[in-house]
């Protein structure tokens, strides 16, 4: 076919709109309009929703100090465990708040080094989500301990005792990986955050918010200086927290992985929670994203894209997790170890069919309608779809621990963990404190970071006009930069 | 212990405790007293019965129990602390002495570690031939009843404290209207005791008062065993079984492994002959017919459910079957009145036709047991059979009866009615509990004037009497006993009583005007008048009585009696024919608990957590249906959330009506159900309070053991009980290996071609294992040929490492403490299962799972092979116990040992602490855990460590630091009478152990794990008849293996000894 052809030049020209690609910052806005549009969510006077909400979460965060003192002070019988099953909610818990951690990280670093735009107006909230699920996640493994107040001993501390601790235990391994993987996370976070501080600090009309974030900001200019040293560090951070997205996860596994209890002793378990975790995230990246697009009206910088691929990930990643599960069966059939097909069968078709049977349709079955494109786009959907792996990632936890300890070896040691209400309680306690964290972030600081999107709005691009073929968009962000950080 | 059992031998000069009563006596002795301590002296004076102060003392003064033998009767002399100890006294070492548990018909024979004074463990006594150093589950757990603090602790009149002068104003108006009437007014109520002191005063009484009335009650021992006896053997005779002997054993509803008394040399005769560690070695084999799954039934090779009603016609169709296998003119004569009944439904007459030639067949070593409280006739039948077998004086031992006849309560219900009966004492015993119900006694015991009730613990009759009596516990007081061999057993107290206790000998010799006894003056006397010694020799023989516990008596030769056939078979013609089956008409079967016996041990908190042994039970007692007979009636179990959910039925038994969960229990006869009595008692202290119900209000006099006419009705209520084991079978999982004797014989190795153990691949070792390079290194085997099950491990272990009882609430959350615990299991057809048990400690693995995930170095490997446990290092993750394969790591999910059981969830608001006299019981060598922290076996470490020290000092400056062999037990090895458990080192080539971890039938339980346990099991050895119907012939399931395809990868499959072990980590 010839190009010249007037009816084939139309139909180029269709195909060419159709395949354009979407700029991540929609309706060209302006880049003051970024600064003020995110600047104003936190300058604004907190609106009555935020009163009630925060109340409302910050009264079930209360939860959680009410039932750890509870639980100290009385003993860890206060929760439904038991022999067999010693480990239930609280480190299921545990793997499911650190979980969904994962995203954040996953967002800001590997994501950052792969050069993916559309990061940036996600990473800031998904980020914070990660220190808050951490945070989340630390107390119930610091708290699950029978005697709390001697849980320094997991702390090379050298003492009077003389004893080190044992290496060989993935749970000490868990202890560094987990304070690894927080202070990491944390200094990424903060590092990020210290332009966008600045910009708060320039635009602050009160002394107090200009003594806060002044301090906070400490003391950016802006210069090219800063903004050299700045992007160094945060490529060297990137760098630091990429293989800690694989790894606090696998050591969060060698829990399970390096026992000998049938369901546990898994080789696939590393990677198979590493994608679990990114599944179970950025679910969880969504479900506290849309409604806050929603209110803060911010579909240009958030866009339908954003949530179209992030539904992408949770496709791809919730079939892996589907694989992981359909393979955990066929090894433990190939294996011949009857131990091991009982364990398998027991899940499915035990006393807690009905925790598997919610995980395989929250994380395998549900996902699957990320396939269709109406699903993907239609943010009310997603949300309604993204529940349902936030939830089964929480039964998948429940699954691997508790139906595979109630029923290992012995029959007749084997048993049944029900719930006590202080284990609910603590467990809602977390994630109100978790909503109460993220509701204050909200309030006190810029949820899209703002720097970096300006740097990816169509008009940063010098040769946006001309060009279309994007072959050269990130060149010229620094010089653009320095001007937005006083915009 | 060697050292300590034996006191100085009186050639060094007079025994300790005998010296100090003598040396007391000198004047300059009590001024040296007086002087010393007058303080002390006078406060104690001033309040003697005060715990308070006796505890303060006690340390320093009565510490070493030989000092507190010399003057129990005399507080003064507990004054003297050990200014000059005694020389083989180690402060905070143990100290053992001789003496006894009495029982309804016999005594177990024990010694009780004391330290410092203070009793905490009780062993048998290894010098004694029925105990060999072995005990059981009640002798273990009596210790804990001593320092019950719901124990009574002052003498009451109407519910009102008395002093000692109206005591003694009360003795004294007993005396004078029972001089008045000749003694017609008084009458004596006694549980049963086999104590020569107390028949001896009670002969006394009867010159005294001669018309007063003794009479004794027994809810389960209505002694027609002694009925048949005198039937068959002639007057004052009596029998006991000698297991060790019988080859081929048909116990007819006789638990004799289970409850009936004598179990000790019973379970070690039956042991002795069931114990198959060669092929060459002899089996014997037990038929067993039985209404309920019984311990005995257990270890059954052939078993036959069959109701207490349809006994007689099995019985008689038994004896003619041995009249056909063997004709002889005394079975014609004893069956020639007997009528010919149709036999039991559902009864294979192949079953009783091989079982008879079995039995014929071996002669006079076979040896048929009938149930003791089974009706007269039947047991007279039986003995005529044992006789016309040929196994009386082999198998069937005749002995002189060894107590008095007395009255029974139904008589002296009647003396009562009558109005005749003006003092009523009542010594031991609850009748106002466990009378038969029809009796009304609650009401006939009110209608005498002046009652007076002597007991430890207060119960319902208690309460009911004018007087309530603190009674001692066998622990503080003076007595004796027969054992039953008829050998005569001494009990010496081990500690001043705790409150103001009197013995029944005390109360006894008050009545008869004898002043206060000082010491063991009474049982002296007896001792005196038995032998027939006098002077020194009495005095050397009393002393080695006292100090070995029992009176070396010539062993009688056994001799053959011949039976009067006629008396029994006059008495068959009365055999009932099997009643219909009608499950509106079912039997009720009135039964011992195996945790409180008849109710004795209901305020017992380690009876009470501790397992029933085949319901695996606690805190509750449940009415036993077999599967068909449940449903028959609609009835069911779930287990809903690991918890037991029993339909609750109301039992409707001659117009009395209870109301009690419903337990299916495979195994049990159709149409019939168990009601184990001794719960619900709800005056006998707080731990019996609330647990179980009360069957005895079912039971009447008529019906003591069995009757016709029950019927249970759905209420549609459930119930939850505790049980510690939810799951019955074992999946198919080679955990309890059994085989039968040919198998055996067949395949000496059969174990190893098991299950999963033929398929385990060649071992590749990663890490470096911990060295093994201790000097000793332990192991233990648990022989599960000869393991009854009976649990008695469980309460030893719970005795001698301070395990905490947790409470019905926590059992039922999967929370019980017990370190050893022992699985069952059923086999077999659904209708008609056999049932396996297999005991389970921590099987210090030397490849432990448990070490490797502890993050703080807690639970660690030591060089001798323990997988042992630094308390104070624990953190409480928890991680250990989700890893151990064995599930036998137990956790302290609360302060069990700091806070009230119903308190648990209070935390901070519930009040801490431990009674004062519980803590008297802990064993100061076992740290008391504090909640957070994990606990399990650590092959009673402690005594290793004991054993150790005593080596170091025997060794002196050589360098032989080696434990004997043969010289340290652990508790639960030490308490088992089937001898299943042994323990000891490896390296010690001479070593019990050693020998049966090299047979090939020693296997470990879940080999392919590789974590190389130090507790290894024997394969269970079964001597099926292959004659019999439905006899199974193959037990082990070798999945079609003919040999063992791992023979070749010796190093990384067998039961590695060290040298082994250490050769398969260098790979």
């Amino acid at each position: 076919m010839r190009a010249d052809n007037p009816s084939s030049q139309a139909a180029f020209a269709e195909a060419a709109a159709y395949l354009e690609r979407q700029p991540l910052v929609s309706n060209h806005r302006p880049l003051s309009w970024i600064t003020q549009h995110v600047c104003q969510i936190v300058e604004e006077r907190a609106p009555k929703w935020w009163w009630i909400l925060t109340i409302v979460f910050g009264g079930t965060a209360t939860l959680v100090p009410a039932m750890l003192t509870y639980l100290v002070s009385t003993g860890v019988g206060v929760w439904g465990l038991n022999v067999p099953v010693c480990w239930a909610w609280d480190i299921t818990n545990f793997v499911f708040w650190i979980g969904i951690g994962h995203a954040g990280t996953l967002i800001s670093a590997i994501l950052f080094l792969t050069r993916q735009k559309w990061r940036t107006s996600i990473n800031r909230s998904a980020e914070a989500m990660t220190i808050f699920a951490v945070i989340c996640a630390g107390i119930f493994p610091a708290f699950h301990v029978g005697r709390v107040w001697m849980a320094w001993f997991l702390a090379p501390i050298p003492n009077a005792n003389a004893i080190w601790q044992n290496f060989r235990s993935p749970l000490l391994w868990d202890v560094f990986a987990v304070s690894t993987y927080f202070t990491v996370s944390l200094i990424f976070w903060y590092l990020g955050l210290i332009p966008d501080l600045a910009s708060l600090r320039d635009r602050a009309t009160t002394r107090l918010r200009q003594m806060v974030y002044g301090l906070l900001a400490l003391g950016w200019r802006g210069s090219n200086r800063h903004w050299t040293h700045y992007e160094k560090t945060y490529l060297i951070l990137a760098g630091i927290s990429t293989p800690l997205v694989l790894s606090v996860h696998s050591v969060v596994s060698f829990d399970f992985a390096t026992s000998i209890v049938p369901g546990w002793h898994t080789t696939i378990f590393p990677p198979y929670f590493v994608a679990g975790a990114i599944f179970g995230g950025f679910a969880m990246v969504l479900t506290l994203l849309i409604p806050f697009r929603e209110i803060y009206n911010l579909h240009d910088l958030v866009t339908d894209k954003h949530i179209d691929n992030m539904c992408k990930i949770i496709l791809l990643t919730g079939s892996l997790v589907g694989y992981a599960y359909s393979m955990e069966f066929f090894i433990a059939w190939y294996s011949g170890n009857p131990f091991e097909i009982y364990a398998f069968t027991n899940r499915a078709f035990g006393p807690y069919w009905w925790a598997y049977w919610a995980m395989i349709t929250c994380n395998v079955a549900a996902p699957q309608l990320f396939w269709f494109k109406y699903c993907r786009q239609n943010p009310w959907v997603v949300l309604a779809i993204v529940m349902f792996p936030n939830t089964g990632m929480w039964f998948e936890r429940f699954v691997i621990i508790v139906t595979s300890i109630h029923r290992d070896f012995l029959p007749s040691s084997w048993g049944y963990f029900s719930p006590t209400w202080v284990d609910i309680t603590l467990f809602i306690g977390t994630i109100g404190l978790f909503v109460f964290l993220f509701l204050l972030f909200v309030r006190f600081l810029p949820i899209i970071n703002m720097f970096e999107v300006k740097g990816i709005t169509p008009q940063a691009d010098p040769h946006a006009d001309e060009s279309k073929g994007a072959h050269d968009r990130s060149h010229n962000t620094h010089s653009l930069r320095t001007s937005q950080a006083h915009a | 212990m060697k050292r300590t059992l034996h006191h100085p031998s009186s050639s060094q000069g007079r025994t300790y405790w005998r010296s100090l009563g003598e040396y007391a006596q000198t004047p300059d002795f009590e001024e040296w007293l007086h002087r010393e301590f007058p303080a002390g002296a006078a406060e104690w004076e001033n309040d003697p019965l005060s715990r308070r102060n006796f505890i303060r003392l006690m340390g320093a003064s009565i510490a070493l129990a030989g000092l507190s033998l010399s003057g129990c009767r005399r507080p003064e002399a507990h004054l003297v602390p050990f200014t000059q100890s005694p020389e083989w006294v180690v402060p905070g070492k143990k100290m053992s002495f001789a003496t006894a548990q009495p029982r309804r018909r016999s005594a177990v024979p024990l010694l009780a570690t004391t330290f410092d004074g203070r009793p905490i463990k009780m062993e048998g006594n290894p010098l004694h031939p029925l105990s060999q150093g072995a005990s059981d589950n009640l002798a273990q757990a009596s210790i804990l009843d001593l320092y019950d603090p719901a124990r009574r602790q002052h003498l009451t009149r109407g519910g009102k404290k008395a002093s000692a002068a109206d005591w003694d104003a009360e003795i004294n108006r007993i005396r004078a209207e029972s001089n008045s009437a000749s003694g017609s007014s008084l009458a004596i109520l006694a549980d049963e005791q086999l104590s020569p002191t107390r028949d001896r005063l009670r002969a006394e009484l009867q010159r005294q008062f001669p018309q007063s009335t003794w009479a004794t009650y027994e809810p389960l021992a209505p002694g027609r065993d002694l009925e048949a006896s005198a039937l068959v053997f002639g007057d004052n005779t009596e029998f006991r079984p000698n297991l060790s002997a019988a080859t081929t054993i048909l116990a007819v509803d006789c638990d004799f492994l289970g409850s009936d008394e004598g179990d000790l040399s019973d379970t070690r005769g039956f042991s002795s002959g069931r114990r198959t560690r060669q092929p060459s070695d002899s089996t014997n084999r037990l038929y067993v017919v039985e209404p309920r799954f019984s311990l005995t039934g257990t270890m059954a090779d052939h078993r036959l459910r069959l109701r207490p009603s349809a006994i007689g016609a099995f019985l008689l169709e038994l004896a003619r079957q041995i009249r056909a296998a063997k004709p002889s003119a005394e079975l014609n004569t004893l069956l020639s009145q007997a009528p010919d009944l149709a036999l039991p439904e559902g009864v294979d007459p192949a079953w009783i036709r091989e079982c008879a030639a079995d039995l014929v067949s071996h002669g006079n070593r076979s040896l048929l047991l009938v149930g003791r409280r089974l009706p007269t006739s039947l047991q007279a039948l039986a003995l005529a059979l044992n006789s016309a077998l040929g196994s009386v004086g082999t198998t069937l031992l005749v002995q002189p009866r060894r107590t008095p006849t007395s009255a029974t309560l139904a008589q002296l219900a009647e003396k009562i009615r009558s109005g005749s009966i003006q003092t009523l004492i009542i010594l031991g015993g609850d009748p106002v509990y466990n009378a038969p119900a029809d009796m009304n006694w609650a009401a006939l015991q009110s209608s005498v004037p002046n009652t007076l009730h002597l007991s430890s613990l207060p119960n319902a009759t208690s309460k009911q009497s004018t007087w309530s009596i603190p009674g001692t516990h066998y622990l503080e007081s003076w007595g004796d006993a027969l054992a039953i061999d008829g050998s005569y057993l001494s009990i010496q107290p081990m500690i001043q009583p705790l409150w103001a206790g009197l013995s029944q000998l005390e109360v006894l010799s008050r009545i008869l005007g004898q002043p206060n006894p000082i010491g063991p003056s009474l049982i002296r006397e007896t001792f005196a008048q038995r032998t027939g010694l006098a002077g020194e020799k009495l005095e050397q023989s009393w002393n080695d009585f006292v100090r070995e516990g029992f009176l070396a008596s010539p062993t009688a030769t056994p001799t053959s009696r011949a039976a009067n056939l006629n008396t029994v078979a006059g008495l068959l013609s009365r055999v009932e024919t099997s009643p219909a089956e009608d499950p509106a008409s079912l039997e009720a079967i009135f039964s011992h608990s195996a945790a409180v016996d008849d109710g004795r041990y209901a305020n017992n908190g380690w009876m009470q957590e501790w397992p029933d042994p085949m319901t695996k039970l606690t805190w509750d007692n449940a009415i036993l249906l077999s599967q068909e007979t449940a449903r028959s009636l609609g009835l069911k179990n779930d287990i809903i959330k690991g918890i037991l959910v029993a339909d609750v039925v109301q039992a409707t038994l001659a117009g009395r009506t209870i109301e009690a969960p419903v337990v299916i229990a495979p195994g049990h006869a159709n149409f019939s159900a168990t009601l184990p009595v001794g719960y619900g008692q709800e005056l006998s202290g707080p731990v019996a309070k609330g647990a179980g119900f009360d069957a005895y209000r079912l039971r009447t006099s008529t019906s003591d053991y069995h009757t016709l006419g029950l019927q249970l009705k759905r209420t549609g209520r459930t119930q939850e009980l505790a049980v510690t084991q939810e799951h019955q079978v074992m999946e198919g999982r080679d955990l309890v290996r059994e085989a039968s004797v040919s198998e055996f014989k067949e395949n000496p190795a059969w174990v190893k071609t098991v299950g999963m153990d033929a398929h385990i691949p060649p071992n590749q070792t990663f890490y470096p294992n911990p060295k093994l390079d201790g000097q000793h290194q332990w192991a233990m085997v648990v022989d599960l040929s000869t393991c009854t099950g009976c649990n008695a491990c469980v309460t030893a272990c719970t005795a001698e490492n301070n395990i905490p009882i947790v409470g019905k609430d926590q059992v039922m959350k999967g929370r019980e403490m017990h370190w050893i615990r022992v699985d069952r299991y059923y086999t077999g057809e659904p209708d008609a299962p056999e049932s396996v048990s297999q005991p389970i400690a921590c099987m210090q693995c030397e490849n432990a799972p448990c070490e490797t995930v502890c993050p703080v170095n807690a639970t660690v490997h030591n060089e001798e092979g323990l997988n042992v446990m630094a308390y104070n290092r624990c953190i409480g993750t928890r991680y250990c116990a989700n890893n151990c394969p064995y599930k036998v790591r137990r956790f302290n999910f609360f302060d069990y040992n700091q806070r009230a059981l119903d308190k648990l969830y209070w935390g901070p608001l519930a009040p801490k602490g431990t009674e004062e006299t519980i803590k008297l019981q802990k064993n100061p060598n076992v740290t008391v855990r504090m909640r957070g922290v994990m606990e399990k076996c650590t092959f009673c470490v402690q005594r290793i460590e004991d054993a150790k020290i005593s080596a170091r000092v025997r060794a002196r400056d050589s360098a032989d630091l080696k434990i004997p062999t043969g010289t340290l037990k652990t508790a639960c090895q030490q308490a088992c009478p089937a001898e299943a458990i042994v323990f000891g080192d490896l390296l010690d080539e001479s070593s019990e152990v050693k020998k049966l971890r090299d047979l090939p039938q020693n296997y470990s339980l879940l080999e392919y794990l590789n974590v190389r346990p130090r507790l290894t099991y024997l394969g269970r050895i079964r001597n099926p008849n292959p004659a019999m119907p439905g006899a199974r012939t193959h037990y082990a399931p070798s999945h079609g293996h003919t040999e063992n395809h791992s023979a070749d990868k010796s190093t990384a499959t067998s039961h590695a000894t060290p040298t082994q072990t250490k050769q398969g980590s260098h790979e």
